[in-house]
């Protein structure tokens, strides 16, 4: 009497809930999701071979475009691996100026994920609060470099300038406040019996899996693993921090949600030891005044708030820029557990599933 | 047993946040965002004006030493550094001037990145980037900012925009 046959549907590449433009292929068998495939590329512009052609100092401006939400923290994946590649060593004041902004990033990365995630779900206010912040911490940027969003924050061998006057009290009055915008966040969301029906054992993804897939970040430690570059191969200043890795085991939303708002925390008190112990000195060591690389290669891996974010860089003898950079990106790779997350579900969480992954399609397609 | 069913009939958990909601719903309500202090984040641009930070990153703009001489002596190295090449410029002589002079200083706004490498490359402090930030226009010509122009050239801020710059402190 009724024909039953699968259908195949599109969602995105323009579509609210996608973050940017992302297409993902479903196979819906009724409401259930029978397959996901998600189609990259929209957004492509070949950073990577972009690089090539540019100097080692050119090139940190494309980074602020890879991942542009989280753009210090893409700088500073940059200028590291570059100081490794030519065996520079940076003043300590520098590192921690660095490990200060990078912390204040990932609080701007998760408040923006917090918002928006939760406006995909149907939690309208919590945006409007994430955004309130957000503004806060990207003046504050403005203050230290110029720019919110594109900042171009680093260079090779330190900081162009060190940081400006009045910049102190500006972060500490953030500071002051901002555990306190965070209970707010809690009191909106963590009892909140509509985001628990709509959250808790909603695109699930178990340690097992998650580590097969090559999956990093708060979508790792959710699902009970404790690995965080910060602590496992520290670099910048964070040897000498106090901090804590948050992680839980259900791996669900809910369980990446309290990962995340747990990381704010430790931001905030990663950024409050920085400014307790800034040692005094030069913010910028000698450079030549052309950069030479001998043919080697490294690889920096930094704990981007998305996850592991990796510059590979192989110089070429006598070049000033590199003969092939690669980006490990976090998005791209967790973007994979998309299927694994969905396939047997329903339609309406495939819209959870992307929002709590946290991807940002700039960086996935690079 | 009892308090969980009390918990499932009686939402405190949305009372919370629609506590929350109230306030703040409250106080942006009775206070207005017109005055000298600032009390809600919302800032009503075209009428108020925006505070940008010292070192915002705006226009490319050429400076004028005191005699109204361009500062500008043709090293290339803006030209050189600019991650997008967007600077061009062309070595001329005047008379009474013992350094070169820049004839022409191109400078296509449409593809720059703001990135502040070519101000960091000056070693003459001859060009800033100012905290000009409305710049739309018509044309696509007029995005090239040349040493000509009446509307826009490199030495006068265009007059359009509205901020204010924050103090040092």
């Amino acid at each position: 009497m009724f024909k039953t046959e699968e259908m195949e549907i599109n969602l995105g590449p323009q579509h609210p809930s996608t973050h940017g433009v992302l297409r993902v292929k479903l196979h819906l068998d009724g409401e259930t999701v029978t397959r996901c495939v998600p189609m990259i590329g929209y957004l492509h512009r070949g950073v990577e071979k972009i690089c090539e052609d540019k100097t080692f100092f050119q090139g940190q401006v494309w980074t602020d475009r890879t991942d542009y939400v989280a753009a210090i923290s893409n700088n500073l994946g940059w200028v590291e691996g570059v100081e490794k590649l030519f065996g520079i060593t940076t003043p300590r004041r520098a590192h921690y100026i660095r490990t200060m902004l990078t912390e204040l990033n990932r609080i701007t990365s998760h408040l923006l994920w917090l918002g928006t995630h939760a406006l995909d779900i149907g939690a309208m206010t919590v945006f409007l609060y994430a955004f309130r912040e957000r503004e806060e911490v990207l003046s504050i940027f403005e203050a230290f470099c110029g720019a919110r969003l594109t900042t171009t924050a680093f260079r090779i061998g330190g900081l162009r300038e060190d940081i400006p006057p009045g910049f102190e009290k500006q972060v500490r009055a953030f500071q002051a406040r901002f555990l306190d915008c965070i209970e707010e966040y809690e009191t909106l969301l963590t009892e909140n019996r509509i985001w628990k029906k709509r959250t808790i054992g909603v695109a699930p993804l178990n340690a097992e899996d998650a580590i097969a897939l090559g999956v990093t970040g708060p979508v790792l430690r959710a699902a009970g693993s404790s690995y965080d570059i910060r602590k496992a191969f520290p670099y910048a200043a964070y040897a000498e921090m106090d901090f804590d890795v948050p992680t839980q085991t259900a791996g669900d939303t809910y369980a990446r949600y309290l990962v995340r708002l747990a990381e704010m925390r430790q931001s905030h008190r990663i950024v409050n030891q920085c400014l307790d112990g800034l040692p005094e000195g030069p913010v910028m060591a000698k450079l030549p005044k052309v950069l030479k690389s001998e043919v080697n290669e490294v690889y920096h891996a930094i704990e981007a708030p998305k996850g592991e974010l990796g510059y590979y860089f192989i110089g070429e003898k006598g070049s000033q820029s590199p003969y092939r950079m690669h980006i490990r990106a976090p998005s791209f790779i967790n973007l994979q557990a998309l299927p694994k997350m969905t396939e047997g579900r329903l339609l309406a969480d495939v819209i959870a599933a992307i929002g709590t992954l946290d991807v940002v399609l700039g960086e996935v397609d690079r | 047993m009892a308090s969980s069913l009390l918990r499932t009939l009686i939402p405190f958990d949305i009372y919370g946040g629609m506590k929350l909601t109230g306030k703040y719903f409250g106080k942006v309500l009775l206070q207005s965002n017109r005055g000298t202090k600032r009390t809600h984040i919302v800032v009503e641009y075209p009428e108020t004006p925006v505070t940008l930070m010292p070192r915002y990153r705006g226009r490319l703009q050429m400076i004028k030493d005191e005699q109204g001489e361009i500062k500008c002596v043709c090293c290339l190295a803006c030209e050189k550094i600019c991650p997008t090449q967007v600077i061009t410029i062309e070595k001329g002589k005047k008379e009474g001037r013992k350094t070169p002079y820049p004839t022409r200083y191109d400078f296509e706004m449409e593809r720059c990145i703001f990135c502040e490498f070519c101000v960091e490359s000056c070693g003459f402090d001859s060009i800033i980037l100012n905290h000009q930030f409305e710049l739309a226009a018509y044309n696509r010509e007029d995005f090239s900012h040349g040493t000509e122009g009446v509307f826009q050239n490199m030495y006068d801020l265009t007059p359009v925009g509205h901020y204010s710059v924050a103090s040092e402190e």
